[in-house]
């Protein structure tokens, strides 16, 4: 590092420029991932927020809560296994809705659980809901933007059927939807409205099962019920609709500026320790070690990339509290950690040909050279 | 055992099968302590090879050259590093100085990677600063000094950790007379003064007066000069 250093102190502006530009690359690395992240909450942060570890699908709803049906059967085979309590039925629905006389439409996913599973989410504001057919339900806060009040009563297009806001949720969305929770004696109410099937049978059944589960007893679970999925809950977010789209395109970006990372550094280097070859020549001669110069090169790189990498932290941590709510950013200290780990790793893969071009500098270099 | 330096039977060729050209034929060289000896001879004549053999940064394809006693023969590369950092100070043509170190830290670095004591390294450096009289300078980048201070870094930077033997190549090349008389006879002060032994490169005839002898390499062979007798 002696002469890492010194040659940093020497050629400021050479490396204040590489600096930078490794600052700006690693705050848009940054940057994205947070709004990757931001955008992931804002799409399923619903699913997220429910404490579960398995959901159980029909097999041929490719994992599509909308497209599933869980019926009674299933849902006791289910719960014989993992426990009463372990298990809650969850309906979703996407509809349109209106509130009061505000002629405004709006796109909302409803959530139908039983009011005292662990699905249901903690109210803010208001009161929570009971277990009769009261009328009432819970909205997520966002819907507050768009007039709707404790008080304020909902309309579903469809039915006709319309329900009071009781109280406001936190975070609750479905595919960028706010969620609207509900009882079980409305989701059945509502559902016989329409669907001409639930009519004829009486019954509405629900979409999923969210259940708390060790591995072993999900094995069991998918021997037991080969015509359901049980899925992870990793992968019933992922299937919702429009979210992997979206976070593979935003993935692909910050893929490629880690390697737009990696090849600027790989370049800049290259090109000064070329220029440098017959310096390294004469540190050769004089009994220098190739691994001592290749340490320095390293050191360089390591210092330069540390040093963005930590500017960069605290300029996103200033930026993400000026961006406005409308541009959903989350960033957690693991996902920071993760991100300039990966960083660092592209920014060393990046001095590999460098190191490479040092250890090959020949000591013979020095001898009979007029200029250094 | 006086002899710093022994090269005994030395030759080397470059290229391989008909077009093999021999480079250094059959060369032997004693150099012991306190001498100073100069090799000239036209470009072309092997001094590169003749250096880089005797520097310990090429392998002769025959002979053994041998530092302080010991043969070099079966060093493996890392020996043969630890040899030229400890064992031998080097002084390059023109701008040798590594540009983004001050001074003192052309010296400290050296002392550095021999693993010197911190302090007896600034002191040594001092030392050596002052006596070829560039102490003032010692805060200074190379391409701050002139030609002339530069060399006497360079002269300081090779003695840096007190080796056996210096190798300069063509030390005077980019110096005027007087500068190049200057530094070379600095060079010869402190080869007597530090018991050091020193091979100059050179073909710069105004220099000669001040060593010890005169070799002169020619197609690979070499002589001693007759002008050695202008050693006074």
């Amino acid at each position: 590092m002696y002469l890492a250093l010194r040659e940093m102190r020497f050629a400021k502006t050479r490396y204040a420029l590489i600096m930078t530009i490794m600052l700006l690359v690693s705050f848009l690395v940054m940057f994205v991932t947070g709004l990757a992240k931001g955008l992931a909450y804002a799409n399923a942060s619903s699913i997220e927020n429910i404490p579960a570890d398995y959901f159980v699908v029909q097999s041929d709803a490719s994992q599509r809560f909308s497209r599933s049906e869980v019926g009674t059967s299933v849902i006791d085979e289910v719960r014989n296994v993992v426990g009463n309590s372990h298990a809650a039925v969850l309906g979703v629905q996407m509809a349109t809705v209106t509130h009061d006389g505000a002629s405004q439409k709006i796109d909302v996913t409803f959530f139908a659980a039983e009011s005292d599973s662990w699905i249901m989410p903690d109210v803010v504001e208001g009161s929570g809901i009971s277990s009769y057919a009261s009328g009432e339900v819970l909205v997520d806060q966002k819907l507050k933007e768009s007039g709707v009040q404790l008080g304020s009563v909902i309309h579903d297009q469809t039915s006709g059927m319309a329900w009071t806001v009781a109280g406001f949720t936190r975070n609750e969305s479905y595919s960028h939807t706010p969620v609207i929770f509900m009882n079980e004696q409305e989701w059945q109410n509502w559902k016989q409205k329409i669907s001409k099937s639930v009519q004829a049978s009486g019954n509405a059944a629900y979409n999923t099962l969210a259940i708390k589960a060790s591995s072993s007893q999900a094995d069991q679970l998918k021997s037991k019920l080969p015509e359901m999925e049980i899925m992870s809950k990793s992968t019933a977010v992922s299937a919702i609709p429009g979210y992997k789209e979206e976070q593979g395109s935003l993935l692909m970006m910050i893929a490629f500026l880690y390697f737009i990372s990696g090849f600027v550094l790989a370049v800049f280097f290259y090109v000064i320790t070329i220029q440098k070859t017959s310096q390294f020549g004469i540190l050769k001669a004089m009994g220098t070690g190739s691994g001592y110069l290749a340490a320095s090169v390293l050191g360089q790189v390591m210092l330069l990339t540390v040093a963005s990498l930590f500017i960069s932290i605290l300029i996103i941590q200033v930026a993400s509290r000026l961006l406005p709510d409308s541009m959903p950013f989350q960033l957690s200290g693991s996902t920071i950690g993760l991100t300039g780990c990966l960083f660092v790793i592209m920014a060393m893969a990046g001095s590999v040909i460098s190191i490479m071009k040092v250890n090959r500098v020949d000591a013979l270099e020095a001898i009979g050279r007029v200029s250094a | 055992m006086t002899d710093k330096l022994v090269l005994d039977r030395i030759s080397h060729s470059y290229g391989d099968g008909d077009t093999q050209l021999k480079v250094l034929n059959q060369v032997n060289l004693q150099v012991q302590k306190g001498e100073l000896v100069a090799v000239i001879g036209p470009s072309g004549s092997g001094k590169s090879t003749f250096l880089s053999i005797a520097g310990a940064l090429l392998t002769p394809k025959e002979g053994q050259v041998i530092i302080e006693g010991e043969s070099l023969s079966d060093y493996t590369a890392h020996q043969l590093e630890q040899l030229r950092l400890n064992q031998i100070g080097f002084i390059f043509q023109s701008a040798n100085l590594i540009p983004y170190l001050k001074v003192e830290e052309q010296l400290l670095i050296m002392a550095r990677l021999a693993g010197m004591d911190k302090r007896k390294a600034m002191g040594r450096a001092k030392d050596l600063l002052t006596r070829l009289g560039v102490e003032h300078r010692r805060k200074s980048y190379p391409h701050q000094l002139s030609g002339g201070e530069r060399q006497r870094v360079a002269i300081a930077r090779a003695l840096m950790n007190d080796p056996a033997i210096i190798f300069a190549d063509e030390p005077t090349a980019s110096l005027d007379a007087a500068r190049g008389h200057d530094v070379v006879s600095m060079l010869a002060h402190e080869v007597k003064s530090e018991g050091k032994a020193a091979v100059m490169v050179t073909h710069d005839e105004r220099v000669l007066s001040l060593c010890d002898r005169v070799l002169r390499l020619e197609s690979g062979i070499l002589t001693e000069e007759a002008s050695s007798t202008l050693h006074g």
